[in-house]
């Protein structure tokens, strides 16, 4: 055996590198045939193709190492599946060289980013990520900005265009491009195959607004010193750690918590489902008693002001002005469900269920509010109509009542 | 000392001593790199906008730097000693050495860093140099080829040492595998892409460091203890089933993804069957360190025994962390960057550094300095087992994190004591390096020599130590 190890060694260089081309073989060219046929068999017939900006940011993602924290890979894994949603099909990754999947995770997987965050969430969080996130260790991507976050390059828009595409195409093809892939994957008998096709959700990202229609009740004696904690783990970032907003640049502005009282279940509300259209993200994923905790540490940030009477001519003049000027998107009742609704791109403030300090609703009323349908009203109806339906919106807050 | 027992002034002699030092400073810059990049997760405004700064570009430089100017530089400083000790002949040429010191450290490894920061790279795993390095990468290996590869068939293939064979096979085998993980992901995409770049990730750690790493610790055992190694059956047995499995190690990167099964259980076998080569080399290995104790006197010797040690145990985490049910906890978690420190930290570094100083103890008008060889053993010793001790648990803390349904940033948070331990853990290593260097630069001239003169008489006979032992 000694001597043959010894003195075979043309065969045993052959042999080398046939260990090496059977490595290649079978962990390499035979998958990658298997592969090629799922990218080609299960992707929809007309997939949307990543635009040239897209394209352009993908290269920005590349060469700044953000593959190193962030995956683009949801396993088959039960985990994966709850903290991401659907596994990564072969034929998603069919525009990436090279392939970005990563094999760490600091910062969570990015597969399934797409509709999960505003543009103004991705430009206030590359500029200043601590802005929006607490204690992330998410480097400043400052240089790609002029001078503020909204003054984002070229190189920016890009990024944040790549960025918001990931994910897409599969939530594009929708139920029918699933049907598809799964008649074409044709592995009825492959239990972890079928996991890409069984998860509940395509994507579970919390910031994902999906309306259950439920809304589970929180406790009103939450645990208060434990919300304080994770208000300010959590929320301070962008609400400001009094809760009277940062200096965040997003539009719309986080809610000031200070200037408002919320019922209990308009908080409930926004936690399950974060607040469509806006950067607040859902908060479902955090057990109930947590989340029941935090609405205290909420409701505690809320300054009460001494309530002026208000004489009964002013609330009546502003009723006469909020039904001409309001109550098409407010609603009558100031439910926030006036017909124009629909229309909206972000839902109305409900005003049964959240009231502004005077101030605050004097200050919305003359600016507006940035970044949604509000219009600033200064000009449009003089000084003792504005304040007549500043003191006339704050009546209609029923504090939780049923 | 007798004429006789005269050191034979070799070509060699200036290359083995200009890769060395290229390689310890080179090394400073990739720690720096490191260390930069382990503080910014500490305080992320460090980098203060500044874009060659930021995390990803320090990141990727950091392991190129590792892999090319510090362990590529330390191999080529073993092998112009080693070579022509194992063959009988000379390198091929010593001209074709100073153009390769050139290629590597002038037109890979610095332009190679200096792109990357300047913000031209590819993101695939040790392959972060842009493809325009990646040809010069390419070119440089057929040269180490050609300088190397030479002497060993111009003496005939018989009786190869089995260090010889490791350095024929991480040649051959670096060449073949290297346009697989640089190239091809660029041209086949996704999934696809990342079955070869799996492929490339084990192989740039199994084809060329293990094979290297070894060649030098096979190398140093015998010519530093002067009693062959325990078997060479075992020897040659370790090798072959090194280069069948090692290759097909690959796709254990990416379990529990949509690269079919078949593929991933293949490569999760061969995984633990590599285990089971390992303790079968280290077995041989620490049985010829018999007799030396656990911390020999000989600094050489002392770093290569315990690069031994951290060779199996990485190579047995290296077992169990592919395994399904361990992989889909700690997979994408600081445990692995744990498990690569040790990988390259512990063994392929502990076994580089005993390949140079034991060169250096050759080369007569060399300075050395066995306190700070001394030093350099211990500082790096505690440091190492610091950083991966804390990896380790920091990783198996954000695993348990993950599986639950707590806030993603909840296990950032965790991480931040382990990742405090892991800078302070650069303390000591580069204190270590540090040591490193002034063994090598300071101290009297030839003091090497005399060293083993005072340990064992005479210095010739470990020079050829390592062919005896075929016989």
């Amino acid at each position: 055996m000694n001597r043959f190890l010894r003195m075979s060694y043309l065969v045993a260089g052959v042999a080398g590198v046939a260990f090496f081309a059977l490595s290649v073989l079978l962990l390499g060219v035979l998958p990658g045939r298997v592969l090629q046929q799922q990218g080609r068999k299960m992707s929809p017939e007309h997939p949307l193709m990543p635009t040239a900006s897209e394209l352009r940011g993908r290269e920005i993602y590349g060469r700044e190492g953000c593959a190193y924290c962030h995956t683009q890979q949801v396993r088959y894994l039960e985990s994966d599946l709850a903290r991401f949603g659907a596994p990564t099909l072969a034929w998603e990754t069919r525009w990436d060289y090279p392939h970005l999947w990563g094999t760490r995770r600091i910062g969570p997987d990015l597969a399934r980013q797409h509709g999960t965050h505003s543009e103004d969430w991705h430009f206030m969080h590359l500029y200043a990520p601590r802005s929006v996130v607490a204690d992330s260790v998410m480097p400043s991507y400052s240089y790609f900005f002029r001078e503020a976050p909204d003054q984002p390059t070229q190189s920016a828009r890009d990024l944040v265009a790549y960025l918001e595409s990931l994910g897409r195409a599969r939530e594009i093809a929708g139920p029918e491009g699933e049907a598809r892939a799964r008649a074409a994957c044709n592995c009825a008998d492959d239990e972890m195959a079928q996991m890409a096709f069984h998860a509940p959700v395509l994507n579970t990202n919390a910031a994902k607004a999906r309306r259950t229609g439920k809304t589970p009740s929180l406790n009103a004696s939450g645990n208060l010193p434990r919300g304080r904690e994770l208000y300010q783990h959590n929320c301070a970032s962008c609400h400001g750690s009094r809760g009277d907003g940062g200096g965040s640049g997003l539009h719309p502005p986080p809610a000031n918590l200070a200037a408002h009282e919320y019922t209990l279940d308009r908080l409930s509300f926004v936690l399950e489902n974060g607040v469509a259209g806006t950067s607040m993200p859902a908060w479902r994923d955090v057990r109930l008693n947590d989340r029941s905790a935090v609405a205290q540490a909420v409701r505690e940030l809320h300054v009460s002001q001494p309530e002026p009477r208000i004489p009964p001519a002013t609330l009546e003049l502003g009723a006469r002005v909020y039904r001409s000027n309001c109550a098409q998107c407010h609603g009558e009742n100031g439910a926030g469900d006036g017909f124009a609704v629909p229309e909206l791109r972000i839902v109305p403030a409900n005003l049964r269920s959240v009231r502004p300090s005077l101030a605050e609703s004097l200050r919305a009323l003359r600016n507006g509010v940035d970044g949604t349908q509000m219009a600033p009203w200064i000009g449009r109806l003089n000084e003792a109509e504005l304040s007549a339906v500043a003191y006339y919106v704050r009546t209609f807050y029923d504090g939780g009542a049923k | 000392m007798s004429a006789a027992a005269q050191p034979v002034e070799r070509v060699e002699s200036t290359l083995v001593y200009a890769h060395g030092l290229a390689a310890v400073l080179m090394l400073f810059v990739s720690v720096s790199f490191g260390i930069f990049a382990s503080l910014e997760l500490l305080a992320p405004d460090l980098s203060g906008g500044v874009s060659w700064l930021s995390w990803g570009r320090l990141r990727y430089d950091h392991t190129q730097g590792i892999l090319f100017g510090w362990l590529g530089n330390a191999f080529l400083a073993f092998l112009y000693h080693a070579v022509p000790v194992l063959t009988g002949k000379p390198v091929t040429s010593a001209r074709l050495g100073q153009w390769l010191f050139g290629l590597w450290n002038f037109v890979i490894v610095v332009p190679g860093w200096l792109l990357v920061l300047a913000g031209f790279s590819q993101p695939l795993e040790w392959a972060e140099f842009p493809l325009v390095i990646d040809g010069f990468v390419v070119l440089a290996l057929l040269l180490w080829a050609i300088q190397f590869l030479p002497p060993f068939f111009a003496r005939g293939l018989e009786d190869l040492y089995v260090s010889s064979w490791y350095v024929i096979g991480g040649l051959v085998f670096t060449l073949l595998a290297y346009p697989m993980g640089n190239f091809v992901p660029e041209l086949v995409p996704g999934a696809q892409g990342a079955a070869f770049s799996g492929l490339w990730i084990h192989d740039a750690v199994g084809l060329f460091v293990t094979p290297l790493a070894l060649a030098i610790i096979y190398y140093v055992i015998p010519a530093a203890t002067r009693r062959p190694i325990y078997s060479h059956f075992l020897s040659m047995l370790g090798f072959w089933l090194l280069f069948f499995l090692y290759p097909l190690n690959g796709t254990h990167h990416y379990v529990f993804s949509v690269i079919p099964m078949s593929a991933q259980i293949g490569a999760i076998t061969a995984s633990a069957l590599l285990g089971v080569d390992v303790i079968l080399v280290v077995a041989n290995l620490l049985l010829s360190l018999r007799g030396s104790g656990w911390f020999p006197r000989d600094l050489p010797l002392r770093f290569v025994g315990t690069g031994t040690v951290f060779y199996l145990l990485v190579s047995i985490q290296g077992s169990v962390q592919a395994q399904m049910a361990v992989n889909q906890a700690v997979h994408f978690s600081d445990w692995v960057i744990g498990h690569s420190h040790l990988a390259m930290l512990g063994f392929a570094t502990f076994a580089a550094m005993g390949g140079i100083a034991h060169a250096w103890q050759r080369i007569p008008w060399a300075s050395y300095n066995t306190t700070a060889m001394s030093w350099a053993y211990w500082l790096l010793f505690t440091g190492v087992v610091l950083m991966v001790i804390h990896l380790t648990i920091g990783g198996i803390v954000e695993a348990r994190l993950w599986q639950s349904n707590a806030p993603w940033l909840d296990s950032v948070r965790a991480a931040r004591p382990y990742w405090v331990m892991r800078s302070v853990s650069a303390i000591p290593i580069t204190a270590g390096f540090i040591a490193f260097l002034l063994g090598l630069i300071t101290g009297p001239k030839g003091a090497g020599l005399a060293e083993i003169e005072k340990t064992v008489g005479f210095h010739q006979i470990d020079e050829i130590a390592p062919r005896l032992v075929t016989s």
